[in-house]
């Protein structure tokens, strides 16, 4: 199997654990789950990262801190789909999980500086349109940067 | 990237945080994003955008400028 089949095939079993489970795999589970030695996944998750497709977590690289728009861990970003519930990695990903997904959405968000609740909803293939805003504090240029304060 | 009521409380958190006021999107604009970044994300056919097709995708929703530019070195 070539590295990019290989990785194909990594990344798939990575979101479709965690559009079951709400909760991203660590390296030893996609083995399991495909098959394959747990060095083959680690190499899969460099290449994936490598390709700006996943962060490993920046202490332990059996795990994923972040398959976008899902978070590995949890955010102030929870997103309720499909009678489960997922952490998002920023605002945008709230909506990334309704456009991954292909389904309904509620997060519960806040405000960015005051805390104040703040409620995004997805239905029919529609955001809920309301007047807040999103502010990207970072250019696109340095996204990757630092994904984790982007 | 944060979400935030109005105006008012970005201005607020950027003096707070010392961070400088950068663009602001409004959330069908955050939708469009999502579904151009993830609608095909559990497939095997999905990619992140190229650096030209996300200058493309931006300027589609109005945000335009080096801003959006993953090639500018404007910010560096």
């Amino acid at each position: 199997m070539s590295g990019d089949d290989l990785d194909v095939k990594v990344k798939l079993a990575i979101y479709e654990i965690t559009a079951d489970s709400s909760r991203i795999p660590n390296s030893s589970e996609i083995a399991r789950k495909i098959d394959i030695h747990e060095s083959e996944v680690l190499r899969a998750f460099a290449r994936l990262h490598a390709q700006r497709l996943l962060l490993p977590e920046p202490a332990d690289p059996r795990r994923i801190r972040m398959a976008p728009p899902f978070s590995g861990v949890a955010t102030s970003f929870p997103v309720e789909a499909n009678g489960k519930q997922y952490y998002a990695n920023c605002v945008w990903d709230a909506y990334g999980i309704a456009a991954a997904l292909h389904c309904d959405v509620i997060s519960h968000a806040s405000d960015g500086h005051t805390g104040e609740p703040l409620t995004l909803e997805v239905k029919n293939d529609r955001p809920v349109l309301k007047p807040y805003i999103a502010h990207f504090a970072v250019p696109t240029a340095h996204w990757w940067d630092d994904l984790i304060f982007t | 990237m944060l979400l935030f009521r109005s105006e008012e409380t970005v201005n607020a958190w950027c003096m707070a945080h010392n961070i400088p006021r950068r663009p602001l999107v409004n959330l069908e604009q955050l939708w469009q994003l999502a579904l151009h970044w993830y609608a095909k994300r559990l497939t095997v056919e999905s990619r992140r955008p190229g650096p030209d097709e996300m200058v493309s995708i931006f300027n589609s929703l109005g945000l335009t400028g080096p801003f959006w530019d993953q090639k500018s070195d404007r910010w560096k």
